[in-house]
């Protein structure tokens, strides 16, 4: 990989970040909520009310507020929730934190069940047990993860009684009933992302199959185990990177409603009582590190293919 | 036309697609007609019923017959999701179509935006802006319509690019044909048919986002039939009545198939060269 | 023993709408340090019999007949048997060396597996033997060659390597099935010297499928003539070609070029002024990219076209020769406005210094046709609505209804009037570049541009559009910009003959002075590539 390559890329996600801090700061902007109202309340006299608002800097025009608020962001201070009073930054990354964990076992799951199920999918093409597979993506894609999870909850917690229903318990205090919690929310998660990458997979791996080269190596006498293992999979599973990067974009929006339903206090929560309690600075903060996540994610994606795929010209 | 209906029906996907599509817009369009009961009467005594000969989806917390609100309901489901599509599918084509033209630098920075705004996850998108506009079924619709607009426009900009690739772009060309003429005659009907096909599966995706949203409580407000809201508020209700649950759920993923379904066989029926 | 033995061999797949047969009847043989030429044009079966041979054939394929491998039954083989034959008894050698590598392994690794599975061999003794056979075909650095992805190679390397993985387990078959189609001539010379070389000294069997006669009749020592899945005709070459028997071997023989047999008979008129000058087009591609011109590196802007020159004649059929990336199509596209270029056009007297200084007149009068008749007619308009448009733009309705004008320009290319009512992807590929012929001549163009407009056709249904072409020719006068890669063919039709290498004009000369006249060492050097036709392998 050629340091143009590097550099353009970092001149990407800087880029990229910054249109999405103006984004998020222009659209939360323009609500009609009243920071300063809220800060005081309905019966505050006009002049506390204009000299909060001058102390808050609202009437400073937008663009000058955003690179108030963007340059604090840059420092670290994310500003004060208008609902708790405390600074922002602590509480949303403490937050992240915990949604990353929920993440990234989603992301585990989803690439153990879903790799399997594509390249066997792929590999017995036609049969009943792909058509079966095939169905069952199907359906798994077309369900909200609000539909799922409360079916599972239904199942798993109400009626067999297996698996808590909700709440939080973090994996340091305890981690067997941490890890309980943690069950139904990150299956109901991967649900859509195990069906949409099995199907992916499946379909890049039919037609890698299907390629010159892959017959030339069945041709040149090759066992089907290493012409599957060695020839195809590594064409195959190359693009798989860019997907799970791409559905990463799902998983956070999944994040936000599975956090609401088992009540966990992730990064999606806060959002939604954020947005619930128009508590400005919170819902910027929310949004703005919940999308830097995701084009993080996707810039991390995009080096790792770039390493691995010889045919990228670099620069 | 006809002879896209005979080819749709060659395959499962198409023929399946269009039987739900079909059924799912005949309901939207005459639900609030064809509904035994009125989606809004209380009718306390007859609270949790479960399938029942007088009301064949059972009742909710209030009494009301689940099939009638569920066929009411249809309509902000349905065709809201539809509408938010193509509301997102004209935007974007639009903004593809025309980075596509005019091409080099300015195309390349459109389209860099465009994906630091694809950043922004679909649903988070939504959120902000039902937030900013205010809680309703129209916001909802003009959230997951802007939402969808840069992905959108990053299909029709790719395809519109490979079509601009193609000899017969460079025959038009050549005989000195006007722009007008190219983009309409030469381009367009090869661009519409795979951006109709994208857009026929966003329309799964946009159901299931309208109906999280509502979920959420940022869609459609109670206490209006649609079908996120009906599963949100069913679930407290779960240990008296799962059927208050489940026909909802039910309906939601069936549209959401029949339209991914509708989607891939439209895909096959629409190649010109099969 | 032969080494291969095809016996009464008959092959149907089972389509929709029934069986439909690939190969009926067929029968030959192929002994020890034979080369046995299967020619046969597209849909011939030529490539099913491969796939035959090596047990590569779908589940909807249905075989009777029999094909052995010495001793070796073939067909009614069991799934082991065929894996032992597999790579080391039989061979194979593909057409497109850029597609039949996997892109993400070495070369190295693609060579070296056949060695420890065939041959037994450690890791470490393969990568030394493959690194011996690399130098064995002719590959200058083998130690750096093994470590290449194919990417990195060029398509000569990548087919020599091919060519080594094949003889590596010194098999005693080896299929190749059109090994240099996909390469520029003089790459193809040299493989074909070295599959020459490689047969004469391990005397494989060689099975060598190929549509071209003239590389046929270079390597091969027997020849079978194959024709919708019926073996015509077979015997040794020189019999067959100097004294065939069957009629559809004999139109193949007349359809192949032959630079000797003028098609042409007109002359441009030597007085007349030119009716097209190019003074000095250049072309360039690439753009600044703000990342390079930011680290100070020098700009690469790739040259399509380097200050080319070039005069036609009205009725002159001028060829233009070269390999790919010559800049012959870069350059027939600067003389049709698609590509934006510096220098000078003057038509007909008329300057043109730029793509806006193009006007009605001159499009009318410059008409371009393009190689891939599957991309050139939009695949959403019928033929009527695709040749109708010429006429609306330069209005050559002449009076009579734009139905009538179209059936008369079908009838011109021999194409029933009835087609005007067709979509592209209902018409052969033939008879989709008659319709952008007859798309061309509407406007009654005084030049045509023809870029490679026969290279993907079969040589059967070259020769047809070729006749017509000709044809048109001698009724409207037209001239002809001839693009093509194919010196033998060029040689028939050209008055003159203009060699690009690398952007450049390098020579320009009158057919009548070819071959001995050509000056240019590129020119000499692709003359001396091109196969002589069906002359007698020595």
């Amino acid at each position: 990989m050629s340091p143009a390559y590097l550099l353009k890329r970092l001149a990407l996600i800087g880029y990229t970040l910054f249109v999405v801090s103006l984004l998020v700061f222009g659209i939360t902007q323009i609500l009609p909520a009243d920071a300063a109202t809220m800060l005081l309340g309905e019966n505050a006299t006009p002049a506390a009310l204009a000299a909060v608002r001058e102390k808050l800097g609202l009437n400073d025009p937008a663009w000058l507020q955003y690179w108030h608020w963007l340059s604090g962001v840059l420092q670290g201070d994310f500003g004060t929730s208008t609902r708790t009073g405390q600074p922002v930054g602590p509480t949303m990354f403490t937050a992240l934190g915990r949604s990353l964990q929920l993440a990234l076992l989603a992301i585990l799951l989803t690439l153990s069940l879903a790799l399997p199920l594509g390249i066997g999918g792929a590999v017995n093409r036609g049969k009943a047990a792909d058509l079966g597979v095939s169905i069952t993506s199907y359906i798994g894609v077309s369900i909200p993860e609000f539909v799922s999870a409360t079916l599972l909850i239904l199942v798993l917690a109400d009626w067999l009684q297996w698996l808590p229903a909700t709440g939080y318990v973090p994996l340091s205090e305890n981690f067997g009933r941490g890890i309980e919690h943690l069950v139904l929310p990150v299956l109901t998660v991967s649900i859509i992302m195990i069906a949409h990458i099995s199907r992916m997979v499946r379909s890049e791996l039919v037609d890698v199959l299907h390629t010159d080269y892959i017959r030339a190596a069945r041709l040149k006498g090759l066992p089907p185990r290493t012409v599957l293992f060695r020839h195809a999979l590594r064409n195959a599973l190359l693009p798989t990177i860019t997907i799970v990067a791409l559905d990463v974009g799902y998983l956070l929006g999944g994040v936000i409603v599975v956090e609401e339903i088992f009540a966990l206090p992730g990064l999606g929560r806060q959002l939604i009582v954020a947005i619930q309690t128009r508590d400005l600075p919170s819902i910027q903060a929310g949004a703005l590190i919940m999308a830097s996540t995701y084009a993080i994610a996707n810039f991390i994606a995009d080096l790792a293919y770039a390493w691995l795929d010889k045919r990228i010209q670099y620069g | 036309m006809g002879e896209l209906f005979a080819r749709m029906r060659r395959s499962p996907q198409g023929l399946l697609g269009m039987i739900l599509v079909a059924t799912m817009l005949v309901i939207a369009i005459t639900g609030p007609w064809i509904a035994p009961y009125d989606p809004e009467t209380f009718a306390p005594l007859l609270r949790y019923k479960p399938p029942t000969f007088e009301h064949w989806m059972g009742t909710d917390q209030y009494g009301r017959d689940i099939l009638s609100r569920l066929l009411v309901g249809a309509r902000s489901t349905v065709l809201m999701a539809m509408l938010a599509s193509a509301l997102g599918t004209l935007a974007g084509a639009l903004i593809g179509t025309t980075s596509a033209y005019l091409g080099g630098r300015a195309d390349e920075a459109i389209m860099r935006t465009i994906d630091a705004v694809m950043s922004i996850p679909s649903l988070l998108m939504a959120l902000l802006i039902v937030t900013l506009l205010g809680k309703s079924s129209v916001n909802a619709l003009f959230a997951i319509g802007i939402a969808f607009t840069p992905g959108m426009a990053r299909v029709t900009r790719s395809v519109a690019l490979a079509v601009r690739k193609q000899d017969y772009v460079s025959a038009a060309i050549a005989r000195g044909e006007s722009a007008r003429y190219i983009v309409w005659r030469e381009m367009l009907p090869n661009v519409v048919a795979p951006i109709i096909v994208e857009m026929t599966i966003r329309v799964a995706f946009a159901v299931m986002l309208f109906a999280t949203l509502s979920f959420l409580g940022l869609g459609a407000q109670p206490p209006k039939p649609e079908w996120g809201l009906m599963v949100s508020e069913s679930r407290k209700y779960m240990g008296q009545s799962p059927w208050m649950i489940l026909w909802p759920s039910l309906s939601i993923a069936t549209v959401a198939i029949g339209f991914n379904l509708l989607g891939d066989g439209l895909r096959d029926a629409l190649n010109p060269r099969t | 023993m032969s080494i291969l033995s095809v016996d009464d061999y008959s092959l149907d797949y089972a389509v929709p709408a029934g069986l439909r047969r690939a190969l009926d009847g067929v029968s030959l043989h192929i002994d020890r340090g034979e080369v046995l030429g299967l020619v046969g044009e597209s849909g011939s079966g030529k490539t099913s019999l491969a796939w035959a041979i090596m047990r590569y054939l779908p589940e909807s394929a249905k075989e009777s007949g029999r094909i052995a491998l010495g001793s070796q039954p073939l067909t009614g083989a069991t799934p082991g048997e065929i894996a032992a034959i597999r790579g080391k008894r039989i061979g194979m050698v593909f057409q497109d060396p850029g597609t039949s590598l996997n892109p993400t392994l070495t070369l190295g690794a693609q060579l070296s597996e056949v060695l420890v599975l065939h041959r037994g061999l450690a890791k470490k003794e393969a990568e030394t033997e493959g690194e011996a056979l690399l130098a064995r075909v002719g590959l200058r650095n083998p130690a750096a060659m093994m470590r290449r992805y194919p990417h990195e190679a060029s398509g000569g390397e990548k087919q020599r390597v091919v060519i080594a993985t094949a003889f590596a387990c010194q098999p005693e078959l080896i299929l190749f099935d059109e090994p240099t189609t996909a390469l520029d001539v003089i790459t193809a010379r040299q493989i074909l010297d070295l599959f020459a070389e490689l047969q004469e000294e391990t005397h494989v069997a060689s099975l060598y499928i190929s549509h071209d006669l003239a590389v046929v009749s270079a390597i091969a020592n027997r020849v079978a003539v194959i024709h919708r899945g019926h073996i015509v005709e077979t015997g040794p070459i020189g019999d067959v070609f100097a004294k065939p028997r069957d009629s559809y071997t004999k139109m193949l023989l007349e359809a192949v070029p032959r630079p000797g047999h003028r098609i042409v008979a007109t002359q441009p008129d030597a007085q007349s002024a030119p009716l097209l000058a190019a003074d000095r087009i250049g072309v360039t591609y690439g753009r600044k990219s703000f990342v390079s011109s930011l680290l100070g590196r020098a700009q690469e802007r790739f040259a399509g076209n380097r200050e080319v020159s070039l005069t036609i004649r009205p009725g002159e059929i001028l060829g233009i020769v070269g390999e790919s990336g010559s800049g012959k199509s870069t350059l027939a596209k600067a003389l049709t406005g698609l590509n934006p270029f510096t220098g000078e056009i003057r038509f007909g007297g008329r300057a043109i210094a730029n793509l806006r200084a193009m006007d009605e007149a001159y499009r009318r009068d410059v008409q371009i046709i393009f190689q891939n008749p599957d991309s050139s007619l939009n695949p959403r308009q019928r033929v009527r609505e695709i040749l109708s448009r010429p006429l609306a733009l330069y209005g050559e309705t002449k009076g009579g209804k734009t139905r009538d004008v179209i059936a008369g320009l079908l009838e011109q290319v021999r194409l029933p009037a009835e087609f005007a009512d067709r979509f592209p992807h209902q018409l052969s590929g033939g008879e989709k570049q008659r319709v952008a012929i007859a798309r061309a001549f509407a406007s009654n163009p005084k030049l045509v541009i023809c870029d490679e407009i026969t290279s993907s056709l079969d040589v059967s249904v070259q020769a047809a559009v070729i006749a017509l072409l000709v044809e048109l020719q001698r009724i409207h006068g037209t001239s002809y910009l001839f693009i093509t890669h194919d010196l033998n063919l060029v040689r028939q039709i050209a008055h003159r003959i203009a060699v690009m290498y690398r952007g450049a004009l390098v020579e320009l000369i009158d057919v009548s002075r070819l071959p001995e006249g050509a000056v240019n060492g590129y020119t000499r050097e692709l003359l001396a590539a091109v196969p002589a036709p069906l002359s007698a392998r020595a």
